[in-house]
């Protein structure tokens, strides 16, 4: 065991030497931050400014309620997930926001801007807020009502932008001391109605839909009541059915439920996938190339005057194992901290998924199958090792089992996200060398008990037969000189003498 | 008689078809300087592989420091392989603990053995340099300490003085020298002659996985015919031992120099009081020790470089 340590010792201070190891080490923490610091900055947090000319003088209040309401609506709607996720609702009585569904009905979301709005209902929340669930985030406005800037003029007709107005649009504009993108100008003829006047919306071409719908929207909708009106019917009557809704309930599973829920709950362990992938293809190439040093350094005799190539194969093993294990553990740790207490896209999608995954026989498992899965991938790279007088050689060896495992790794990912009981992903978990990833795959979406021991039962066994077979092969072919012929290789697995 | 350091008993070491080494005996007794002698192929590689336990003999016993090869008294082993190379990243201090390490040296005397080594070769200064930095015949000296680190009671040298420049190869025959004095036992291997004559008090010549000689280097010898040069009045080639004796040069005041080779066994003293006790007159009478390069020749039949 003295030496198993000090060859593992060794080689995780020659890994740990290369710059490679720190880069890898740092890859996901940066990954992390950069997601991070992405979702931060694509996320549509800068309001929009806009400014409605209303000639007719019939819009000028209405527009603003209007684009006001859309807002309130959307807030309602997340103010809503958010108390459900937590669950608030006795917090929340008889409020808008305890009803999932309140942001569906106008007069609800007429109550929620009539109580405040999303600022004001934050703050009746946060007297009940346990410590471990963060305030709700409100959003800043989509968009913000501003008068014509100063030296912006709009063309008294047609449908050609001025100087001025395309040059606000392409620069921010300053309102009430910030700096704001300018999206839309809305100009409002006073004879608008009649046959003949046009309203005109200059936008600046980006990302403003949902304002020019806004005003298209009300717009039609005067028109119509227009109609209405020169039709005989009664104004008030016409703006009645102008609002009139279909009664429709959109039935849906709770956040992260349903269709989500195999999504969901499947992410951390294919995320366990990719890094045992990852991980076990990193450090098995290292085990690889530290192999072939040793056989074409020639130094591999004189380590076997001292230790047994046992001794040697598990102190490898052992050794990089450990590196694979910090490599594992740095991400997992840092994705686990992103998930836990930053917000960002990673929290987003790590948060539900992790929630779902607290059953010890499944977290026993997972661990299982990773370090099993380590081990598979691992021997195989060590024999071709063994096998390879220089790296050259050992990469025509290499490319057809990287494929071997590669390309059934990615179908088995994909099917198990369909559902745990997909007939390729079911095949693939009862064959060893596929085992870990197939069954790590499907965890997520619920695989039986026994499945699960009776695969690991297979899978030790194969890692014996696997340890025992490409043993022989390893201590065979660490003092052979040359490229071994298939014949040899062959002869050198089956005997546990070969090479001595 | 001492207790044998390394023993062979009937080894034979088969690969496949290809006898590598072919019923080999012998005994090297504790506190010897050893030769393997024989050229390439010979068995002195495959040999060295099975006292180390690197290899299993085929059939026959093989015992180190009184065991059966093992890695148990590896720690008691110095080993230098023909084929030398070690981690190219790593420090050369560093190399020689490892290496002191797996011979189950503690870490504070492993350093302490390791720079003291280092401080003997002179290379103390070169102590954290890493070993790809080095020049191949300062590596070589690393590699040489890792097989000394241990003070080992036997030391097991696979060709060593190969790839050495003179210098290094005088300094590597001090310190086999220096271990020797020690009470080490040293082994080594070469088809270099001139090193074993040197250093060697008793040696093995092989060729073809077969043993062709094992005794000390006056064995040797004496198994050759004697040589000598006598400057004689008359043709000494009928002389009692003589079996050949050819005339060298012309005759100077009726004195003629001749090569004389004597009978297998027979001593150079015998001819000299034969000629003495039957008067035939003598002007000089030069013994030539035979070569242990000589020597290889006439046990394995082939120059050391060409003998397979």
């Amino acid at each position: 065991m003295r030496n198993i340590l000090l060859v593992a010792t060794r080689e995780i201070r020659q890994v740990i030497a290369t710059k490679g190891f720190w880069i890898m080490l740092a890859a996901v923490p940066i990954a992390l931050a950069i997601s991070g610091f992405a979702s931060k900055q694509l996320a549509p947090e800068d309001t929009t400014a806009y400014t409605v000319i209303d000639e007719s003088g019939r819009f000028d209040d209405v527009i603003e309620a209007r684009v006001d309401f859309s807002y309130q609506q959307q807030m309602l709607r997340d103010l809503a997930e958010y108390v459900e996720k937590w669950d608030l609702e006795t917090a929340a009585g008889d409020a808008p926001w305890a009803n999932r569904q309140a942001w569906l009905n106008p007069a609800e979301v007429q109550r929620f801007i009539d109580m405040g709005g999303a600022e004001a209902a934050v703050e009746a929340l946060e007297p009940d807020l346990a410590d471990n669930v963060p305030p709700h985030d409100v959003e800043d406005p989509f968009y913000v009502r501003v008068p014509l800037p100063d030296g912006v003029e709009i063309p008294a007709s047609g449908t050609e932008l001025s100087a001025s107005l395309l040059a606000a649009f392409e620069d921010d504009i300053s309102f009430e001391d910030r700096r704001l993108p300018y999206g839309a100008v809305l100009h409002i003829p006073a004879n608008f109605g009649e046959p003949g006047a046009e309203a005109r919306i200059f936008s600046n071409g980006r990302s403003n839909t949902s304002l020019i719908r806004h005003f298209r929207d009300l717009l039609d909708e005067t028109v119509r009541s227009d109609a209405f009106t020169s039709q005989g019917i009664d104004p008030s009557m016409a703006a009645g059915i102008g609002a009139m809704q279909a009664p429709v309930s959109v039935i849906e599973p709770p956040p992260g439920g349903g269709r989500n829920l195999t999504f969901t709950r499947s992410l951390v362990p294919i995320g366990l996938v990719y890094l045992l992938l990852i991980t076990a293809v990193t450090t098995g190439s290292l085990m690889l190339q530290g192999v072939v040093e040793e056989r074409s350094n020639k130094l591999v005799e004189s380590v076997l005057a001292c230790v047994k190539p046992d001794t040697l194969m598990q102190g490898k093993l052992l050794g990089l194992g450990a590196v694979g294990l910090v490599i594992v553990l740095t991400w997992a740790g840092t994705a686990a901290i992103a998930a836990l207490y930053f917000e960002g896209f990673a929290a987003e999608i790590l948060r539900p998924s992790l929630e779902e995954l607290q059953d010890p026989l499944l977290i026993t498992a997972m661990i299982i199958y990773f370090l099993g899965g380590y081990i598979v991938l691992a021997m195989l790279f060590l024999a071709i090792g063994a096998i390879s007088e220089s790296m050259q050689d050992a990469q025509s060896y290499l490319t057809p089992v990287i494929f071997l495992i590669m390309i059934p790794v990615l179908v088995v990912m994909q099917a198990a996200l369909k559902g745990p009981n997909e007939p390729v992903a079911v095949i693939l978990s009862w064959i060893p060398l596929y085992t870990p990833f197939a069954m790590l795959a499907r965890m997520g979406s619920g695989v039986a008990t026994w499945e699960i021991i009776g695969t690991i039962a297979l899978l030790a066994a194969f890692i014996w037969l696997e340890l025992k077979l490409l043993g022989n092969l390893f201590r065979a072919s660490l003092l052979n000189d040359g490229k071994p012929t298939w014949k040899r290789i062959v002869s050198w697995v089956k005997s546990p003498t070969a090479g001595r | 008689m001492p207790a044998a350091a390394m023993a062979f008993h009937g080894v034979t070491k088969r690969f496949g078809d290809f006898t590598a080494v072919d019923n080999l005996s012998f005994s090297i007794p504790e506190g010897s300087i050893f030769g393997f002698l024989g050229g390439n192929g010979a068995g002195k590689t495959t040999s060295l592989r099975m006292a180390l336990d690197i290899l299993s003999p085929t059939s026959g016993s093989i015992e180190v420091l009184g065991v059966a090869p093992s890695r148990e008294n590896a720690a008691e082993i110095g080993f230098l392989p023909e084929e030398r190379g070690l981690y190219k990243k790593m420090s050369v201090l560093d190399t020689i603990v490892y290496f002191a390490r797996l011979k189950q040296m503690e870490p504070a005397a492993a350093k302490a053995a390791a720079m003291a080594l280092l401080e003997r070769l002179d290379m103390a200064d070169r102590a954290k340099s890493p070993i790809e930095k080095l020049s191949k015949g300062l590596a070589q000296k690393v590699q040489v300490a890792t097989a000394l680190v241990n003070s080992p009671k036997l030391l097991m040298l696979d060709e060593p003085f190969s790839g050495l420049d003179p210098v290094n190869q005088a300094m590597l025959e001090e310190l086999i020298a220096d271990a020797a004095k020690g009470g080490a036992t040293v082994i080594f291997s070469t088809h270099v002659m001139q090193h074993a004559e040197r250093l060697c008090d008793s040696l093995l010549m092989l060729a073809k996985g077969t043993k062709r000689f094992d005794g000390t280097q006056e064995e040797a010898r004496a198994a050759l015919p004697s040589r000598l040069t006598l400057t004689a009045k008359a043709d000494p080639a009928a002389l009692t031992g003589v079996t050949k004796a050819r005339a060298q040069g012309d005759p100077a005041d009726g004195w003629q120099s001749y090569a004389v080779e004597l009978q297998a066994g027979m001593p150079p003293e015998a001819l000299l009081e034969h000629c003495t006790t039957t008067g035939f007159a003598l002007r000089s009478f030069d013994v030539q020790t035979p070569s242990l390069h000589e020597v290889f020749i006439h046990f394995v039949g082939a120059e050391p470089e060409m003998a397979q």
